[in-house]
């Protein structure tokens, strides 16, 4: 094992599937916290419809798959707050719909294109030099925006209402969260894939959220948890040769069925 | 009477065009303890939402520390503590005690401030103030409904507000918890020199305890001291038939529809 580690190859996919597993499970807490599971999982799909419409029309995958998934956070955000249409409902339907796209943008390319399929399932092991710089780079502004409003998003994640009653600019900081979403599921498609990228977001903060009754520490938690099954499932998977993204995501999802085992919330709830 | 703090005049607010409450003229002095009363659907909420400035009126206007409540800045209303209507709360929801508390400096302190000892001091302050201070690393969700009122309150306080602005406090806990959180209400009005505004929907807990009652439906029926208030003819008009009055003069409002919703 030691051996493959002295690859350049195998250091960068490490190193860009640490990234991922740290920006997702610490995003996680807060779209786990606010209730914006499926809201995720709708711009993972969008953000994958872009990059099908990129290789289309040759543009550049990752600015398209950002602008695709802005708007899909930015829609739903909209219509959460507006309130006509029950939120599953609106997000089932741009869910649904943006993958339509994603197939027909596929249907229109001319020839099989293994690189975008890349995107759907993730190839960790095949990212190169460059694509690791621009996820380090997307990785630690939305780490960075996520430090410096903390508590505000807390407080929204808590309780969006009275964090604006409060004096919290509530409004902003919530659209802020969906903006940071949208970057991470697309900083994270390479690594994970489209299918996956929403199980690195929400297993590690579920996990974490199953052993603990505080904020800070579900955070810290969540971090190590989806920082360390990324790693561990891309050295499986070079080891046993498996694709990486299911082999990250089976990873996490044992490590969340056992915290439930575990979890003194459980414990507790069954003494009640 | 003494400043006033919030100057309603001839307010009309609502939602989608619809008013829900109409025509309120009504001053509040600083450091008055005023009970808001009235049926269920009667606006007092919406008062509530007005007060801190998350709703401007149709007509009229509203002002709150003298600043128009269109206007009404972040730090305007990190000084109006506010504890809403409870809600069933998410019981596993990762949060201790001093965590939710310290939620309250969050607006004061503004955007890109961390907290400081100071914030932490002040919110341990708050959870003394509400006899909850041995609490400060529980996890809220283990908390009694009543316990958790505190919290609450202690948030509220931790923003160290002028108004105290409480939305139906005694709602969904026990009897004897209902007491207690009204006589710490009282407690910090008369301590800490708030200005309180108490909603709700029981008039008999709260006659003895406020300087002024305001009641409420849609409409500002009157507004005064309890005995001026509390007149059958006054509360027939809002109440109608729902409205018992014993001989010992008890009032009691029946309320079903409360528990339904």
């Amino acid at each position: 094992m030691l051996e493959l580690l002295s690859y350049d190859f195998m250091q960068r996919s490490l190193a860009a599937a640490m990234l991922v597993g740290a920006v997702c499970s610490a995003i996680g807490v807060f779209v786990v916290l606010r209730g914006l599971a499926f809201v995720g999982a709708g711009t993972a799909h969008a953000a994958f419809a872009g990059v099908a419409l990129a290789y289309l029309m040759g543009w550049p995958p990752l600015a398209v798959a950002i602008v695709f998934g802005l708007a899909t956070v930015w829609i739903t955000g909209l219509m959460e707050e507006q309130g006509r249409m029950k939120l599953d409902v609106s997000i089932g339907i741009l869910y649904t719909a943006t993958m339509a796209l994603a197939i027909l943008f596929l249907g229109l390319m001319k020839t099989y294109n293994a690189e975008v399929y890349g995107y759907l399932f993730g190839s960790v092991l095949s990212v190169t030099a460059e694509e690791l710089r621009i996820i380090a780079a997307l990785g630690f502004c939305v780490m960075g925006a996520l430090l410096i409003f903390s508590k505000e998003l807390y407080f929204i994640a808590f309780d969006q209402e009275m964090a604006e009653a409060s004096g919290v600019p509530a409004r902003r900081i919530f659209y802020l969260l969906l903006t940071l979403v949208a970057v991470t599921v697309v900083v994270s498609l390479k690594t994970v894939g489209a299918i996956l990228v929403f199980a690195m977001v929400l297993i590690p903060a579920s996990t974490a959220y199953q052993l603990t009754h505080s904020l800070a520490q579900m955070t810290t938690l969540s971090v190590v948890i989806g920082t360390l099954c990324a790693a561990g499932g891309v050295l499986l998977s070079s080891v046993w040769d498996l694709p990486s993204g299911p082999a990250i995501v089976l990873l996490a999802t044992a490590v969340f069925f056992l915290s439930v085992l575990f979890s003194p919330k459980r414990l507790n709830r069954s003494q009640a | 009477m003494a400043h006033p703090i919030i100057r309603f005049s001839h307010a009309t607010f609502g939602f989608h065009g619809v008013a829900a409450l109409e025509d309120i003229t009504l001053d509040i002095a600083e450091g008055e303890f005023v009970g808001v009363i009235g049926p269920n659907g009667s606006g007092k909420t919406t008062l509530c939402r007005a007060i801190l400035g998350l709703m401007p009126p149709f007509s009229g206007s509203l002002k709150i520390f003298d600043c128009s409540c269109e206007e009404l800045h972040c730090h305007h209303r990190a000084r109006i503590g506010y504890l809403p209507q409870k809600e069933s709360l998410d019981r596993n929801f990762p949060i201790t005690v001093l965590e939710a508390v310290m939620m309250g400096r969050y607006g004061a302190l503004g955007l890109f401030k961390r907290p400081s000892k100071q914030d932490r001091e002040i919110a341990l302050q708050a959870l003394e103030n509400v006899g909850m201070q041995d609490h400060s690393k529980t996890a809220l969700g283990h908390l009694s409904g009543g316990q958790q009122q505190r919290v609450f309150i202690a948030r509220a306080l931790a923003q160290q507000p002028q108004v105290l602005l409480l939305d139906e406090p005694t709602t969904g806990i026990d009897i004897t918890t209902q007491y207690s959180v009204l006589d710490l209400v009282q407690r910090l009005h008369r301590d800490l020199g708030l200005t309180v505004l108490l909603v709700t929907h029981d008039i008999n807990m709260i006659r003895k305890r406020v300087n002024r009652l305001a009641l409420l439906k849609t409409r500002l029926y009157a507004a005064g001291p309890p005995e001026e208030v509390l007149r059958p003819d006054i509360l027939r008009e809002v109440y109608g038939k729902d409205l018992v009055i014993t001989e010992k003069d008890l009032i009691i409002v029946e309320d079903y529809h409360h528990h339904h919703h």
